[in-house]
């Protein structure tokens, strides 16, 4: 992996790291998170680990789906 | 043979084709196939553009439509030639009924690029080309400006029902 | 190969354009383009059949995040009874 892509891997971890800390709204946060876990995954690829990617990639969105199944229940 | 951001620019155009004929033809800016389609659609109208192109808009991010389709088509037929790109049309066919999309527009977009994608391949093109011309062709629709891509798409749509008959 | 530059590049602008953003709705196409332009890193990184299953995964898995988020946001699926 080249430096260019190291480094915007790195700069889409960061922005979804300080964004998720910074915003008020729970869903502007999930989303934020999101931008966060898409700049891991070349990290993950790069390695070889192809198995840890799919599996990843299948448990993230579920947690996400998990997180707004218990947001929606709890009083408003 | 070509210079290669040359190359990346003509892929780009023959992608957005690619997935704008088939989604037009799939009548996806009638209407949100999954509810938050809808739900973007409406915004979309709120802040200026138009519902039919919000529609198309929303039923992109929501379902693997034609233009992941063609993205994963060109993952295919990069990693593994012709038989990875019928592979990549497989999983899409599952990841369509795991959103819980009943339409077809992922598959076909993704079985018409792989063969456009590996016929490209035998006259001097590199399948990386198509990734990086459909990254570029869905920053043109989703990317840039809402409110303008979601006229486009409307004004193409009106050209659709005019040319084949079934939209509403 | 400067597909994958390209790839890198606009993961960055899409990511930039989601963060400021104010409106939840309108931050999903961005999300969207994020997801396909990683996926497209993802198949440039490492050429090798299983990818193809990793790069489907993750859009797919991506695609069901952004579908799940709009319609919880629009209040649910409508119960018809």
């Amino acid at each position: 992996m080249n430096e260019f892509v190291l480094l915007a891997c790195t700069i889409l971890v960061l922005i979804g790291t300080a964004a998720a800390m910074l915003e008020r709204d729970p869903f502007n946060k999930l989303i934020s998170l999101a931008v966060m876990i898409s700049g891991i995954f070349p990290f993950i690829i790069d390695r070889g680990l192809l198995d840890v990617a799919i599996a990843t990639a299948l448990i993230a969105p579920l947690s996400t789906i998990f997180i707004l199944m218990v947001c929606r229940r709890m009083p408003a | 043979m070509l210079d290669e951001s040359f190359r990346i620019l003509i892929a780009a155009v023959i992608c957005w084709l690619n997935f704008m004929t088939v989604d037009l033809i799939f009548k996806l800016p009638e209407s949100g196939g999954v509810c938050g389609a809808t739900a973007i659609a409406q915004e979309v109208e709120k802040g200026g553009g138009n519902l039919n192109g919000g529609f198309m808009m929303g039923n992109i991010v929501s379902s693997p439509d034609a233009s992941a389709g063609t993205l994963l088509a060109s993952c295919g037929v990069f990693c593994a030639g012709l038989s990875g790109g019928l592979f990549a049309a497989v999983l899409v066919y599952i990841g369509n009924r795991i959103c819980y999309d009943p339409g077809y527009a992922g598959t076909t977009g993704c079985i018409t690029a792989t063969l456009i994608v590996y016929g490209a391949t035998q006259v001097g093109f590199a399948a990386s080309d198509f990734i990086a011309g459909m990254v570029i062709a869905i920053l043109t629709i989703q990317g840039i400006s809402y409110v303008h891509a979601s006229r486009l798409i409307a004004r193409l749509w009106k050209v659709r029902c005019r040319l084949l008959r079934g939209c509403r | 190969m400067i597909a994958i530059y390209v790839c890198a590049g606009i993961a960055v602008y899409a990511a930039l354009r989601v963060i400021f953003q104010r409106n939840t709705m309108r931050k999903l196409p961005f999300l969207n383009v994020v997801s396909f332009a990683v996926t497209g890193i993802i198949a440039l990184l490492l050429p090798h059949p299983i990818t193809i299953a990793a790069a489907v995964a993750y859009f797919v898995g991506s695609t069901l995040e952004s579908n799940a988020i709009a319609s919880t946001w629009a209040g649910g699926i409508k119960k018809d009874e």
